[in-house]
């Protein structure tokens, strides 16, 4: 027996890739069941002697020390184990090599079904999480779940799930399919809630297919129709890039790419040429003043993204405007329940009230606002002050009769005159002095369809048109980038080692070039040769 | 005939030493005695020794033609090797049994590891090297080279051949015609020529051609070069001017000594020649506004500024410090040439004033106060580099004030991976010529060309060195698919990979390829690169194993500084990581698993590297994955981007492809205006082309991406 004892590196090795492969297959009973058979057997590897003849005994005492049906498991994964390291060693991929990709496969914008598809080991894995349920469905067959966020166990849609196990998937991989109702709102959810699953991440424009080649899957008419498919997929990533870029957050993003990409060559320069060529005091406290202020900025603004994607929604659409204008009563109308209570007293709304509602295609958050006045109890006022500060951060602002237009012109504004049914037929109109407004009678419901049609027209300039391209998905792969540049960037502050903390902000980068574009080594070098006096 | 011209002696000697016939003599009727050699490598600078003894390590009879042969070796610039970047470099070459490395441990005056405190992935070895020293041994080992023979000779065209059918190419190289008009033939052909097509020296005003005085250049082979339709760029370049060392006063400068141990570049080595306490010192001084003075009111009288020739973005001269950062202060090192030398390189001093400018600037500066420049001797000045009989650029010239030099280079999109070119077959290019500067960029390339001639007489597939694998894979990547348009030179931040690329595991990346694809590596120092990798895995295996709770960590090793409040047990490995925690400590508090990896210090060293890094490489690893993935996807040789029509690609993209004809997918994704749309058609074409191919074979073969892959991740660590 003692000759025949594999090297204890070996043994060791196996053991590694053992835990690893266990911890890979998360909520199954074979797993738990397994994972404390070999928690076990490492414990008595474990000893502080750490003998080798321990580990040697491992295996031959587990027989001895669980049921039978344990040790069935355990010999079941052991061979898997055992599979998995042969497979290794002869060359060929491991399964489960790679990130996991997710990405609305079915068309964009408003439709009946959406289909959200994922590709990679930690589909399984992903599609448990989402459904809260501790077995996967039968492969290949659908069944009905219930999707709920992971982090707020809020639901999110009852849909159609299947299970694609590798490698008799579409791309060769492990693959799950969310056949989900197709509202922007649900689709949102659900890839938002896929991307804050571990492991996960957007998938980039053509990926599946790369991978689907890759492991062999496509036939040549497949490609044939795909190739077209990627083409108008990278286009429409391309415009949908470049209308986010020259947005706000499109601004946001070139200027913290620039001040990542100076920091990087800073930093860069300093490991290049710190030694030989003179470069000023200063430069790398100069990067690290600059990457903590991003750090800072990043962080606020994603704290602000969480906010929005809470909501689930597109756009926020505030009513405001003096007391009793009817505010509260367009609100209801508008979200068709009563969301507010409605009286004759000016003065009822004291607090902002928020109620989702799908407002021509499009999800928006309409809020209800107290009235704008002074001089009322201190309740009403910080209304009134609440009120004043949604209008700050919104997008679209409905405002009823006698409303003062914002100040920054960035928001969009609709002026809406109320108890249009009290002006007389033959008498005369509202002033003449008023901008461009719509009138309205929330008790008749007059006006109710131009307002409509203002609201449509509003919202499309400002979510994209949703038959074009979703902003909601350009807006996951944003978080997700945006999230991986601040992760990096922590490491930047942790690491000692300059080459380390160069890395950390090499992937920072990298996360940011792609939302912007840009990105390669010959910038760096430009920023060094242009700040620097380097040479020979 | 053979003609030898002056070194007879030698070669024979390398003759009867390895008791080789006197070259097969080709069967050829038209040519009977016309000796043949397997491949030849055309240059004896740092490009060509590496080539010419790669070639022959790897088991080809080679013939290296150089214009003298007591310049082979030559150390034409800097008394330096290695650094930042470069030190990578030498590493690489040395794992893959090159020279550069060795000779270096042997003539080195001045060792001293860069970037000490910056991270191991980063560690620039360097060394001043004594420029007769290095000469002396690296003549000694390239005469000592078992089927190397060494002739004189410049080469004044080559001899061209159709092509072979089964590559793509519009003739193939067959041998080379000799200035005297003799003949030599040769499978393959190499060609480290340096600067060596239409060099200018520069000096002040004075414009001469890099050609012996009086002789009319011969242009033969550049000639050869432009008729078969390859595109040239222009570059300059500069070199300072020599000190003599008594005129010095160095008791005022800042003195820099070298470390103590020396590390050595080789990983067979385990030590240098010298001992730390008899190794030379450098000097360090600074530029001041007397010197900007100098330098900016005589720009009139320096052409080499004015002209328009795109010199590098970063600042190679005096003059260019001075316009592009005025008003500072620049370092300027004073190196030694060698032990026994009386000259001083002054490192950041490159200038091309006129010559007694040069002396006036030079005694402004701090301790140079009487420093006298040597002059130039006439005679001496143009010497050439004279490989090619032609226009070939020397710096080789000690006694030279400080010059420009401009010349042409080969844009380096026209040469495969495997370097050799697009437009004729079996002809490699290397070096300088391909628009690189510094001896360890040519050394590199000259080690790959090298293996490549002699793969391909033998009819195996090319040794390509992939960018995930080493600095020698991004510097051939960089050059052959997005070209150059100043002086390339390696830095680390060009490595997308630089963690997993490091000094340190140079061995483990190449020493095992080398071996087994090319053939070019030794089998004492395969076994040894063999057991480290063994040695290696086997530590970091323990390491992960043992696991503690952080508190007993805390009781075993006092003064790491983990915390404790953490339940989770923590892997060996991990607490490696920590800064103050090394092998030694490690093996102190686990002394049973671990005592025997402190017996080797390497060893031990390597597995601190290893686990410093571990968490990010585990990451980094994936990424790689991705882009050999890609890489292993060939596209095919002969494919012609401007008429193909089964492939949908716009114009731009098609010109963009066929000027740079990469050879896999990976590589077309890294050239610019290649979108990824394209790279989908393209990936369509190479799998139609293979279901063809496969078709026609009628055999059942398995995906050859897919195999393709696999064998990538057989290489892999």
């Amino acid at each position: 027996m003692r000759d025949s004892k594999p090297p204890l590196a070996v043994i060791c090795t196996a053991l590694c890739q053992a835990r690893s492969v266990l911890s890979s297959i998360p909520y199954s009973y074979c797993q738990s069941r397994c994972a404390r058979t070999l928690k076990i057997r490492s414990h008595v590897a474990r000893g502080t002697t750490f003998r080798y003849t321990h580990l040697h005994r491992a295996p031959a005492s587990l027989s001895t020390l669980h049921q039978p049906m344990e040790a069935k498991i355990f010999r079941r994964w052991a061979g898997r184990i055992l599979r998995l390291c042969t497979r290794r060693s002869s060359g060929a991929p491991a399964p489960g090599s790679g990130a996991t990709i997710f990405a609305l496969s079915s068309g964009q914008g408003r439709c009946g079904i959406a289909v959200i598809r994922t590709s990679g080991p930690s589909s399984g894995h992903a599609l448990r999480i989402l459904s809260a349920a501790r077995d996967l469905p039968p492969a290949r067959h659908a069944s009905l779940r219930l999707l709920s966020d992971p982090r707020s166990g809020e639901p999110l849609d009852r849909a159609l799930v299947l299970w694609f196990p590798g490698p008799r998937s579409f791309t060769g991989e492990d693959c799950v399919e969310f056949h989900v109702h197709g509202g922007p709102a649900v689709v949102s959810g659900v890839l938002q809630a896929l991307g804050s699953v571990p492991g996960l991440r957007p998938a980039e424009a053509g990926e599946f297919t790369r991978r689907a080649f890759a492991n062999g899957k496509l036939n040549l008419t497949e490609v044939e129709g795909l190739a077209d498919l990627i083409h108008a997929e990278t286009e429409a990533q391309r415009r949908q890039a470049l209308r986010q870029l020259d947005g706000e957050l499109g601004h946001l993003c070139c200027g913290w790419a620039e001040t990542l990409t100076k920091a990087l060559a800073h930093v860069e320069a300093y490991i290049d040429f710190g030694e030989d060529d003179n470069l000023e005091e200063g430069v790398l406290e100069q990067a690290d003043i600059e990457v903590r202020a991003l750090e800072v900025a990043l962080g606020a603004h994603l704290r602000d993204a969480r906010r929005g994607q809470r909501l689930r929604s597109g756009a926020h659409v505030v009513v405001t405007g003096p007391p009793n204008a009817g505010k509260s009563s367009l609100v209801n109308l508008l979200s068709r329940k009563p969301v507010s209570i409605v009286s004759p007293e000016p003065g009822t709304t004291r607090d902002v009230l928020e109620t989702p509602v799908d407002l021509a295609g499009f999800p928006v958050l309409l809020s209800d606002t107290a009235g704008l006045r002074e001089g009322v109890g201190p309740v009403e006022q910080e209304g009134v002050r609440r009120a004043r500060e949604s209008c700050n951060f919104l997008a679209t602002v409905v405002a009823s009769v006698g409303a003062q237009s914002p100040s920054d012109s960035s928001q969009r504004l609709l002026l809406v005159l109320n108890k249009s049914d009290l002006l007389s037929p033959k008498g005369p109109g509202p002033r003449r002095d008023l901008p461009p407004h719509l009138l309205l009678s929330c008790l008749t419901g007059e006006g109710l369809d131009g307002l409509l049609e203002a609201l449509r027209k509003e919202l499309a300039a400002v979510c994209g048109d949703p038959s074009t391209g979703s902003p909601l998905l350009t807006r996951a792969r944003h978080q997700h980038h945006l999230q991986g540049c601040l992760d990096a960037l922590g490491h930047y502050k942790q690491s000692k080692d300059l080459a380390l903390a160069a890395e950390a902000l090499r992937v920072a980068r990298g996360h940011l070039t792609q939302l912007t574009g840009g990105g390669g080594t010959e910038e760096i070098l430009d920023i060094i040769f242009r700040d620097f006096c380097v040479g020979k | 005939m053979f003609y030898f011209r002056g070194c007879g002696r030698w070669v024979a000697a390398s003759f009867i030493k390895q008791q080789f016939p006197l070259a097969r003599l080709s069967s050829d009727s038209a040519a009977p005695r016309t000796p043949h050699f397997d491949v030849i490598v055309i240059g004896g600078g740092h490009a060509g020794t590496e080539a010419a003894t790669a070639a022959a390590r790897c088991g080809s009879r080679t013939l290296l033609l150089t214009h003298r042969v007591d310049t082979i070796g030559q150390m034409s610039c800097n008394p330096s090797f290695g650094g930042i970047g470069k030190g990578h470099l030498m590493r690489e070459v040395d794992a893959l049994d090159g020279l550069c490395s060795r000779i270096c441990d042997q003539s080195g005056v001045h060792y001293k590891v860069l970037n000490r405190r910056k991270g191991p992935a980063v560690w620039g070895l360097r060394a001043q090297i004594d420029r007769k020293l290095y000469k002396q041994n690296m003549q000694k080992e390239i005469l000592n080279t078992p089927l190397l023979t060494v002739q004189e000779g410049a080469v004044e065209d080559l001899i061209l051949t159709e092509p072979e059918p089964e590559h793509t190419g519009k003739c193939r190289v067959s041998g080379v015609v000799l200035v005297d008009g003799s003949t030599v033939y040769a499978e393959s052909v190499i060609l480290t020529t340096g600067t060596f097509l239409r060099g200018m020296i520069v000096i002040g005003l004075e414009m001469h051609p890099a050609g012996r005085l009086g002789d009319h250049p011969s242009i033969g082979l550049a000639q050869t070069l432009e008729k078969l339709g390859f595109v040239v760029g222009r570059l300059k370049t500069g070199t300072p001017p020599r000190i003599a060392k008594d005129s010095i006063n160095f008791s005022i400068l800042n003195k820099q000594t070298p470390d103590n141990p020396s590390v050595p570049f080789s990983f067979t080595n385990e030590t240098v020649w010298i001992k730390p306490e008899d190794q030379l010192p450098c000097y360090l001084t600074h530029t001041n506004p007397r010197v900007d003075e100098i330098v900016l009111k005589n720009l009139h009288l320096n052409s080499h500024v004015k002209e328009t020739t795109r010199g590098p973005r970063y600042c190679p001269s005096i003059e260019s410090k001075v316009l592009r950062f005025p008003n500072r202060l620049h370092q300027v090192w004073l190196e030694p040439e060698g032990m026994d030398s009386d000259l001083i390189y002054p490192q950041g001093l490159s200038v091309t004033l006129p010559a007694e400018l040069q002396e006036k600037m030079i005694t402004c500066i701090r301790g140079l106060e009487k420093a006298k420049v040597i002059q130039p001797d006439r005679v001496l000045l143009l010497l050439p580099r004279m490989e090619c009989n032609g226009a070939i650029l020397a710096h080789h010239n000690l006694s030279l004030p400080g010059y420009g030099v401009q010349y042409d280079y080969l844009d380096p999109r026209q040469i495969t991976p495997s370097l050799e070119t697009h437009l004729v077959q079996r002809l490699f290019f290397a070096g300088q010529i391909n628009g690189t500067t510094g001896y360890e960029e040519a050394a590199a390339q000259g080690v790959i060309a090298g293996i490549n001639a002699s793969l391909r007489v033998s009819r195996k597939p090319p040794f390509v060195v992939s960018r995930t694998e080493g600095y020698i894979g991004v510097l051939i990547d960089d050059l052959t698919t997005l070209g150059t348009s100043e002086p390339y030179r390696m830095f680390t931040s060009r490595v997308e990979f630089r963690l997993s690329l490091r000094p340190d595991n140079a061995d483990i990346r190449l020493t095992l390829r080398g071996y087994k694809d090319a053939g070019c590596v030794s089998q004492q120092r395969y076994e040894r690169a063999c057991w480290m990798k063994s040695s290696l895995e086997e530590g970091i295996s323990v390491l992960k194993f043992i696991e503690f709770s952080s508190s007993k960590w805390k009781n075993l090793i006092p003064e790491v500084s983990i915390s404790t409040s953490r339940s989770l047990p923590v892997r060996a490995l991990d607490v490696l990581k920590y800064e103050e925690v090394d092998m030694d400590s490690l093996a102190k508090a686990v002394p049973e698993p671990l005592k025997k990896y402190t017996k080797c210090r390497e060893l031990a060293e390597r597995l601190k590297i290893e686990a410093t890094y571990e968490s990010v490489l585990f990451h980094q690893l994936q990424e790689i994955k991705g882009v050999q993935q890609d890489e292993a996807l060939q596209l095919p040789k002969d494919i012609d981007y401007l008429t193909i029509r089964d492939v949908s690609l716009s114009h731009e993209a098609r010109e963009k492809l066929h000027f740079s004809r990469p050879q896999t997918i990976g590589a077309a994704s890294r050239i610019p205006g290649v979108t990824p749309a394209a790279i989908i058609n393209l990936l369509r074409f190479v799998k139609t082309t293979q279901q063809r191919q496969a078709a026609m074979n009628e055999s059942p073969k398995t995906d050859q991406c897919l195999r393709d892959a696999d064998r990538l991740q057989e290489r892999q660590l």
